[in-house]
């Protein structure tokens, strides 16, 4: 994980940037009343990615060696999980 | 002393990763704190999803009949906090007391924002007659937005007393452990939101 500025832009403001974009993508998503497995777990796949960018780069869990770096990711990986078993079961 | 502080600063250029520490930013004890609240929001996540199973055209329908707009603003509201809350942690870092309050009085504000929001689609809900005994769907989407809602307000009452401190100069560049657990639980609340929004708002 590079911590350096890019273009002379902080990491942590990229990721802000990333993330305000993403939820446009998701909220266009909603907003067109678009349904159905593929684009429920395209969205779901967006809200995981937001989530450990916010882990990695807000909370500083990316810069950490050790257990402590995953602890976000993985409960990403719980919720996300029961979330996909369910709607793959109920299409 | 200034180098080891700027080699734990994820914004500065001279991040060292063999500094690197190996336990996350601010208390332990918020952590731990942190894991079990993100463990009863996994299990509420889960319930909502396996008992949309059963109930599919209930939950669809009137997912439609929410505010999607108020549901972008209080998104976008939170993540914007949450930056805002990295740069309040990046000032102390650099013993910038004064920027460190401001930034986290500009984190509080988009706070409340989110509460503002979020209070008045509550009240509009109220207005329709919607309560917990309406539906499946509006027991789920009652209780966990509403049990998120306590965590803004805690999230903004923790916020607050970390920027009474910090204006005093209670913190500085070596010693601002009091900033980065404040930071990490609201970080915390916008974490559980950005699952929180896409699952009942927008997946259907």
């Amino acid at each position: 994980m590079s911590n350096k500025p890019f273009l002379g832009i902080l990491p942590s403001t990229w990721v802000y940037g990333i993330l305000i974009a993403l939820t446009f993508v998701t909220y266009s998503i909603g907003e067109e009343g678009l349904g159905g497995l593929e684009l429920s777990l395209l969205v779901l796949g967006i809200a995981i990615i937001k989530g450990h960018l916010v882990g990695a780069y807000f909370m500083g869990l990316g810069k950490l060696r050790g257990p402590w770096r995953w602890p976000v990711s993985v409960w990403l990986i719980i919720p996300g999980g029961l979330i996909a078993t369910a709607f793959i079961f109920s299409n | 002393m200034t180098q080891a502080v700027d080699a734990l600063d994820p914004d500065q250029g001279t991040f060292d990763p063999d500094q690197a520490n190996r336990y996350p930013p601010g208390d332990l004890a918020i952590w731990i704190f942190i894991l079990a609240e993100l463990l009863v929001f996994a299990v509420f996540f889960g319930a909502y999803a396996f008992t949309r199973m059963d109930n599919v055209e209930l939950f669809n329908e009137f997912q439609l009949h929410l505010d999607r707009q108020a549901a972008l603003i209080n998104t976008l509201a939170l993540i914007t906090s949450s930056y805002f809350v990295v740069r309040a942690v990046s000032a102390i870092k650099q013993n910038h007391s004064a920027a460190c309050t401001r930034w986290l009085i500009a984190a509080m504000g988009m706070g409340a924002v989110f509460l503002a929001v979020k209070t008045g689609e509550y009240s509009h809900h109220i207005e329709q007659g919607i309560n917990l005994s309406t539906n499946t769907f509006y027991m789920f989407y009652l209780s966990l937005t509403f049990f998120h809602y306590m965590h803004v307000i805690m999230g903004m009452v923790i916020l607050a007393a970390v920027a009474i401190k910090a204006k005093k100069g209670g913190y500085t560049a070596q010693e601002h452990t009091g900033v980065e657990t404040g930071a990490s639980y609201w970080h915390m609340v916008d974490l559980v939101w950005l699952i929180l929004f896409p699952l009942v708002y927008v997946m259907r």
